[in-house]
């Protein structure tokens, strides 16, 4: 399976629902859906192409939105989906129905962004600490940090 | 003649509770390395303890995170007094490169005393042994 084959493949199954597809280095493709048309997605990567390993999910502040992409992976070839969600209605469907195994980092875009994964089986907290602040997202851009003031054992100042 | 005693024991016998803070476990494997034949620390009679409730000194590695810092106060109450720290390697010491990072509050010293810290990132297993000796020499005079 090289790497044209892939993208015929995902315009033909696909269809309209591919917003864009690009192909920068050999074996890596970027895939760009719509939110809503996420699951479909996945589900055509997993069931018919074979692209078992989703090795991560990394999320990017944008600014204006967050950009959340998949990393998958079959044995001849890497496929990231991207796709956008509006940062003031931070919504991702969840896509622990297909892959189970996607809930640790599902909870951790929860955790980092303030995104709401829609239908997660577990949305517990999973990075941060007991007693975290609620609405505290550390890797928003807007996100400030400010250290609590250290002290110097011995009463010296 | 009792206080002489109890004193003596005390020196004999430090047994220490390994406790990881948040490290990267660099220091971990040093106190360990530490702990083996090669070095020998069963000579200042230096025993490796399960639980903090039998130990007289904790090793501290790593930076104090905030999701440790009440199980590390809540570990120091546990071990029955007279209890002495160690803060072994620079995160112990002062946060090192985790210093300002969100979950991390900074030093071990930040959250409970410390008597001896130990540098080096990671610590040489010859330090470790050396910050426990001093303490013990601490003690004595």
């Amino acid at each position: 399976m090289n790497d044209q084959l892939l993208i015929d493949k995902a315009r033909e199954n696909l269809g309209a629902r591919v917003l864009e597809i690009t192909n920068p280095a050999l074996r890596r493709i970027f895939l760009r859906v719509k939110a809503e048309d996420l699951l479909e997605a996945v589900g055509w990567l997993k069931n018919q192409m074979g692209f078992t390993h989703l090795a991560t999910i990394s999320g990017v502040d944008l600014g204006q939105a967050f950009e959340i992409l998949y990393h998958f992976a079959n044995n001849f070839t890497c496929l990231t989906i991207r796709t956008e969600i509006p940062r003031e209605n931070p919504l991702l469907p969840s896509i622990c129905e297909i892959i189970p195994g996607a809930i640790l980092y599902e909870r951790e875009l929860q955790d980092m962004f303030g995104i709401v994964v829609q239908n997660i089986p577990d949305g517990r907290p999973l990075l941060l600490p007991d007693g975290w602040p609620e609405g505290n997202h550390p890797l928003r851009k807007d996100w400030k940090y400010e250290r609590p003031a250290e002290v110097i054992p011995g009463g010296k100042k | 003649m009792l206080t002489k005693l109890t004193n003596w024991s005390r020196l004999k016998s430090p047994w220490i509770l390994h406790l990881n803070t948040g490290a990267c476990n660099a220091c971990d494997i040093e106190v360990v390395a530490a702990l083996t034949p090669r070095f020998d620390v069963e000579r200042f009679g230096i025993l490796l303890k399960a639980t903090p409730r039998h130990a007289d000194v904790i090793i501290c590695t790593g930076p104090a995170t905030r999701q440790m810092k009440d199980r590390l106060i809540r570990i120091y109450e546990q071990t029955p007094d007279p209890k002495f720290v160690i803060a072994v390697g620079a995160c112990a010491m002062s946060g090192c490169v985790y210093r300002g990072a969100y979950n991390v509050i900074g030093g071990i010293d930040q959250v409970i005393p410390v008597d001896v810290y130990v540098p080096g990132c990671p610590v040489r297993p010859d330090a470790v042994i050396d910050g426990v000796v001093k303490l013990l020499n601490k003690l004595k005079g």
